[in-house]
């Protein structure tokens, strides 16, 4: 309960107090019924179908117990696509993670028009995901293509190179373009938590003849742990959900298919509706699952200390 | 402050230098390659900066010069798609900030029966992917008769963007001082009064951070219009990539539509840039 809440009921006691509970109930019923219709309802829907078979090309809806979840376990493309989509959490998660710290660290040390080159940085995160997509599919083409022209450039031999030809070269041009999306938000959120540590500390350090290297890791990292959880949260949460990128970018191939696009194509394409809906409350426990690993581990940190 | 000594300065602006071109490079060479006449995509080695410079693909793209590609004027679905884009996500930003701002106040100011479990559960559904509620959203909008209007993607953008507009405004209204408040109060200030007059003027940086990531998240999205968006208010996310899957691959019309869709984004990041970065801050401070 904030102090606002606890005083001024108590100052304006009676009607007035009615009045606010009237009033505030009226401010926050559109907010319920949005809620309540487009994501509380069907979310229970999505749970209670998930237990029948649900498709539009056959009749009724049978109970069918928890076969869409034990069938998934059988299902070829479903298990790929859950690896590949695995791949690009690890890939996506620690690339955003480390080298969102280095670039948070380097930004930290400018003066000078930190705003300016901020807004630079952040420009990709601020893009459509599938413009993004696009501008890459454009970078990776094989004969005009920004890619193989800097390698050509360089002497290598990749005239026409068809970089989604292979699954490994195709999951790292997908995941690159992701990752060219997400790093920024990495970016701020670590460089804001380094900017609120207070210069005495790296000055209380520097007396006591710390070099850079252990001050970064002696002050500098402890002190921005949590942002790097909530960062890795985030960074985890949009690999789970990763669609846009690698639809425009690989369509339907199973090379680079994530388990997304496997529901999107199950659920609209072959019409299985209540084998998709299994499935995404499957991505959505196992993403809130994996976010809980590091909140749980970043809170007892800074609990036990 | 500390001297920087000038190998370690030079280390530090190589590595700007290189996040910079990582950031704007593939931004730089869309520019570029829309601006670069078709024939000069078989040049090869390719021209890392365009040799002879043509605006031939906007013209194509914006119908000066009328083209028809794959038997469908491109300028007229280009339009219709960019309306589309504005009117889908300047109605979400509006109606998300707007009765997030109402309920922002009410939940930290007012009390009520519920508020806080009300409270509680809807920011809880940040943590849960939109793609869950895809199916039955499919399935209720289609038994309303509402598949490819803008009243069913702007709801449905409302409902996914609302809980972070909804945690940020609140976050907001809790740092404003309830001195004024009270204050306007004991002058007989209503309390819709105080909210609109007083509450809101104050919380504008707040609202402004919110309307742009709720613009800005609207704006890009694909899935959501993939599904309940397929023609009539097909926006600009869905028609780009169109362009580059369709049987004609016409890569200077893509990247010209590519730089339009990036003019708008990038003009909200350049010009507010400081409500954008603090709202990301405190979207993301769960």
């Amino acid at each position: 309960m904030t102090a606002a809440a606890a005083t001024i009921p108590g100052r304006k006691r009676g009607a007035g107090s009615n009045a606010d509970a009237l009033l505030g109930m009226l401010l926050v019923a559109p907010i319920v019924l949005v809620m309540a219709a487009l994501v509380f309802f069907p979310l229970a829907d999505t749970f209670w179908d998930s237990l029948h078979r649900v498709n539009p090309m056959q009749p009724g809806t049978p109970f069918i117990g928890l076969a869409n979840y034990t069938n998934m376990l059988t299902d070829n493309e479903a298990n790929t696509s859950w690896f590949n989509t695995f791949l690009y959490v690890v890939i996506a998660v620690s690339v955003e993670t480390v080298v969102g710290i280095a670039g948070a660290a380097l930004l930290n040390q400018v003066k000078v028009g930190r705003r300016w080159l901020l807004a630079a940085i952040i420009l990709p995160w601020a893009l459509p995901g599938v413009v993004n997509a696009t501008i890459w599919l454009w970078i990776y083409q094989p004969g005009a293509g920004l890619l193989n022209g800097i390698l050509v450039a360089f002497g290598l031999p990749f005239d026409n190179h068809v970089w989604f030809n292979d699954k490994t070269s195709a999951i790292i041009a997908v995941v690159v373009v992701h990752i060219w999306r997400m790093l920024p938000l990495t970016i701020v959120i670590v460089l804001a938590a380094m900017q609120s540590i207070p210069g005495e500390l790296y000055e209380a350090a520097r007396i006591d003849g710390a070099n850079r290297l252990s001050m970064f890791g002696s002050i500098t990292l402890p002190l921005v742990r949590s942002a790097i959880a909530i960062a890795m949260t985030n960074s985890t949460v949009a690999a789970f959900n990763f669609f846009d990128e690698a639809w425009v970018l690989a369509g339907s191939s199973l090379d680079t298919r994530p388990i997304l696009v496997q529901i999107y194509l199950e659920a609209f394409q072959n019409l299985h509706f209540s084998y998709g809906m299994a499935m995404s409350l499957v991505v959505t426990l196992v993403s809130l699952a994996v976010s809980l690993v590091y909140v749980v581990r970043v809170y007892r940190n800074t609990r036990l200390e | 402050m500390k001297q920087q000594s000038l190998p370690f300065r030079l280390l530090i602006w190589l590595g700007i230098a290189v996040l910079l071109v990582w950031s704007l490079g593939p931004i730089y060479w869309t520019l570029a390659s829309a601006v670069t006449p078709t024939a000069d995509f078989s040049d090869r080695p390719i021209h890392f900066v365009p040799t002879h410079v043509t605006l031939d693909h906007f013209a194509r793209l914006l119908g000066i010069n009328v083209s028809r590609i794959g038997g469908v004027q491109v300028w007229a679905q280009f339009r219709a798609a960019l309306v589309n884009s504005v009117v889908a996500s300047v109605a979400a930003t509006i109606i998300c900030v707007g009765i997030s701002a109402l309920g922002g106040y009410a939940f930290t100011r007012l009390v009520f029966p519920g508020r806080r479990w009300i409270f509680f559960a809807v920011v809880a559904t940040l943590a849960v992917p939109g793609y869950a509620v895809l199916i039955p959203l499919y399935r209720l909008m289609s038994s309303l008769h509402l598949i490819d209007t803008f009243v069913c993607v702007t709801l449905i953008y409302v409902s996914a963007f609302l809980p972070l507009s909804l945690w940020l405004l609140r976050s907001v209204f809790e740092s404003l001082p309830v001195s004024i408040e009270e204050a306007a109060q004991l002058d007989g200030a209503g309390r819709l009064y105080i909210l609109f007059r007083i509450v809101m003027p104050l919380a504008a940086p707040g609202l402004t951070a919110a309307a742009i990531l709720t613009f800005l998240g609207a704006w890009g999205q694909y899935a959501v219009p993939l599904i309940f968006s397929p023609t009539r208010t097909k926006p600009l996310t869905v028609l780009i990539p169109e362009f580059a899957t369709k049987n004609f691959i016409d890569y200077g019309l893509i990247t010209a539509a590519g730089s339009i869709a990036i003019i708008i984004p990038a003009l909200v990041v350049i010009f507010l840039n400081r409500y954008l970065i603090s709202g990301l801050l405190a979207g993301s401070a769960k």
